[in-house]
């Protein structure tokens, strides 16, 4: 297994990072967990995340204003958007912007997998979640 | 539909068993016609008794002059009757001819006595013969006197009777024509008097009928004007009688009751486009709860044999206090929903304003603007029906969000009003502002400027219905580029009482 996914999961709910971060540290992801986008923001500026996944609707910063961040710093990592329910216009909108992909709550740990699994192709470093799923089953 | 069309078809529909005309029915009836119809017959008797006194002095009028003419002629034969006298005593002509208009005279008294009579009374006629008869005597005596010393003796009493005829029956002419002509001149008068009667009579009557129509239609005027500011309570009896405007009182009524309804079915269609708005807010806000427990769920069964008791433990709380969560969120919406008869009940409005707010929490937050509540404690508590005011609020606060840009503020005070007795709620926006040649008609139905699949123009309109019919008033002042504040003030208990009952 080469070197691991760097993920930064941003949710102002505290479960979702709760139980998300074992459930992508499974799947050989690094992850970093924060509930203020600020504070999330202040890290992407330290470091370079694979990944970012990201709420939406926020209080103090929504999503997008998280992605340009990303974009601006980081225009190499892929952002993934939370959202509380699927809007069509938006998620167009943002996906023209170069979103990675979306997904809609609620989700299973599983939908979020898949999704950081072809991330982490587009990046050229994919990672067998289909075979961590079947020896997380078996296991 | 088939009850409207027989409606329109019947002319005499009847509301008189409405319940919200019990009142109006319980009243003795005196209607308009029966009042024009009173006045006409006083006039009709009024103008038969001056007809009939006006006959009936014409007709004395013509026995006087009857009489006059009768007298006159009495008269004329009693003078001549004493000239040919004198003669007779000057120049000794012959005395027969004083005689025979003596005799034409009591042939006048004989022929005419009936009517003489009448106006002389018995007493004066029978002086009147009496004096003749004895002035007869006199002359006839003179006639047959032998000598001139016999007649000496006779010509004294002779003159004596002559003089009292004629005096009498002068007197008495002279007092039938003083009196003749004050009838005359009364027949001539009172016509007159009759017209001014008639026409005093004639203007108190009209103004009386004009008074009473002008200050029944002024009423119904009010009325209408009442109806269109949305308040539905029925028409109550103002006065003590009924009559045709009862009938027009009562129909009023009907139709209030049916606006009523229409109001209601109005105020429910309002409701459920509210409830559309909020329910695209609250599905966000329940996808979080049911995400967390879809997450929560999901790593518990997939580290079921690997997790710790207390892991697992915690776990099965966060489901539980999840579901909680979506409870609370689904019920709040429930709440407002809710269909459910009027029920007027002591609220706190504090409470009432903070559910209001709760509910429309999503929409605050998408359009990125501030709520703050602001609420005095131990406010008294206020009549009202909780489902309505919350509507009423839900709008005011969807209103200035959809007017305010991100970063805009909402600033709601609930605080005791000036007017003892009354509480204040005040929804403050520092949005744009309304326009002043649009603030006259913010309140009419389907009046909007937002587009026309955002809004349907009721909110307001429904919102001032909801806020009348508690007795309170709703009303904005608005400055351009300050924004705008809607004040809604409410009777508390202890004076909705008062207010309702009027």
């Amino acid at each position: 297994m080469s070197k691991p996914l760097e993920v930064l999961l941003l949710d102002d709910e505290p479960i979702v990072g709760r139980r998300l971060k074992p459930a992508l540290v499974k799947i050989g992801c690094r992850v970093e967990v924060f509930e203020n986008p600020r504070e999330a923001v202040a890290r992407i500026g330290q470091k370079e995340f694979d990944i970012v996944v990201t709420d939406i609707r926020m209080e103090e910063m929504d999503g997008l204003q998280v992605f340009k961040h990303v974009q601006e710093k980081w225009p190499r990592t892929k952002v993934i958007m939370i959202t509380g329910y699927a809007k069509i216009d938006l998620a167009r909108e943002a996906m023209g912007k170069g979103v990675f992909d979306f997904i809609a709550k609620p989700f299973r740990p599983d939908d979020l997998r898949q999704i950081i699994a072809n991330a982490a192709e587009a990046l050229g470093a994919p990672i067998d979640f289909s075979s961590m799923g079947d020896e997380l089953v078996e296991a | 539909m088939d009850m409207h069309i027989t409606d329109i078809k019947n002319p005499e529909i009847n509301h008189e068993n409405d319940p919200e005309n019990m009142s109006l029915h319980e009243r003795p009836s005196i209607s308009i016609r029966a009042k024009v119809a009173i006045s006409f017959s006083l006039f009709f008797i009024l103008s038969f008794t001056v007809t009939g006194w006006s006959y009936w002095i014409l007709t004395k009028l013509e026995t006087k002059i009857d009489f006059l003419e009768i007298a006159d002629n009495y008269m004329a034969e009693i003078q001549q009757a004493r000239r040919f006298e004198k003669n007779y005593l000057l120049y000794s002509t012959d005395l027969e001819e004083a005689l025979e208009h003596l005799k034409t005279a009591d042939a006048i008294l004989k022929q005419k006595n009936e009517q003489i009579e009448k106006i002389l009374e018995k007493e004066h006629f029978k002086t009147m013969v009496t004096y003749m008869s004895k002035y007869h005597n006199q002359l006839v005596l003179l006639r047959s006197a032998k000598n001139d010393k016999e007649k000496e003796l006779i010509v004294p009493m002779l003159r004596q009777f002559g003089s009292q005829m004629v005096s009498f029956a002068g007197e008495f002419v002279e007092k039938e024509q003083i009196s003749a002509k004050r009838m005359f001149l009364l027949a001539k008068r009172v016509p007159l008097y009759f017209m001014s009667v008639l026409f005093v009579l004639m203007s108190f009557v009209l103004m009386f009928l004009a008074r009473q129509l002008l200050l029944t239609l002024n009423r119904f005027m009010e009325y209408t004007k009442r109806i269109g500011e949305g308040d539905f309570s029925p028409i109550l009896p103002a006065r003590k009688y009924k009559d045709e405007f009862t009938k027009l009182a009562e129909a009023f009524n009907h139709m209030i009751k049916e606006l009523d309804h229409k109001h209601n079915v109005l105020l429910e269609s309002h409701k459920l486009r509210a409830i559309g708005t909020l329910v695209a807010g609250v599905a966000h806000e329940l996808n979080n709860p049911l995400n967390n427990t879809l997450l929560t769920a999901s790593m518990l069964t997939e580290d079921f044999h690997t997790l710790s008791e207390e892991e697992k433990m915690e776990m099965v709380n966060d489901v539980i206090n999840e579901t909680e969560r979506a409870q609370r969120v689904v019920k709040n919406l429930l709440d407002f929903a809710r269909e459910g008869e009027t029920a007027i009940a002591p609220l706190e409005i504090g409470k009432i304003v903070e559910d209001s707010t709760r509910l429309v929490v999503n929409q605050v937050k998408f359009a990125k603007v501030n709520l703050e509540l602001n609420c005095e404690t131990n406010l008294p508590r206020i009549h009202g029906d909780e489902q309505k005011l919350k509507q009423v609020f839900v709008n005011l606060i969807l209103n200035a969000v959809d007017v305010l840009t991100p970063g805009g503020q909402i600033r709601i005070h609930v605080q005791k009003d000036q007017t003892p007795g009354y509480v204040l709620v005040t929804v403050k926006d520092n949005g744009p502002g309304i326009p002043e040649h649009i603030q006259g008609r913010i309140f009419d139905p389907f009046f909007t400027t937002k587009a026309q699949s955002k809004g349907t123009g009721l909110g307001l309109s429904v919102s001032q219905g909801i806020i009348k019919k508690l007795g309170g008033y709703i009303h904005l002042t608005s400055n351009p580029d300050k924004g705008t504040i809607f004040t809604v003030s409410l009777p508390t208990t202890e004076s909705a009482s008062e207010i309702m009952s009027k």
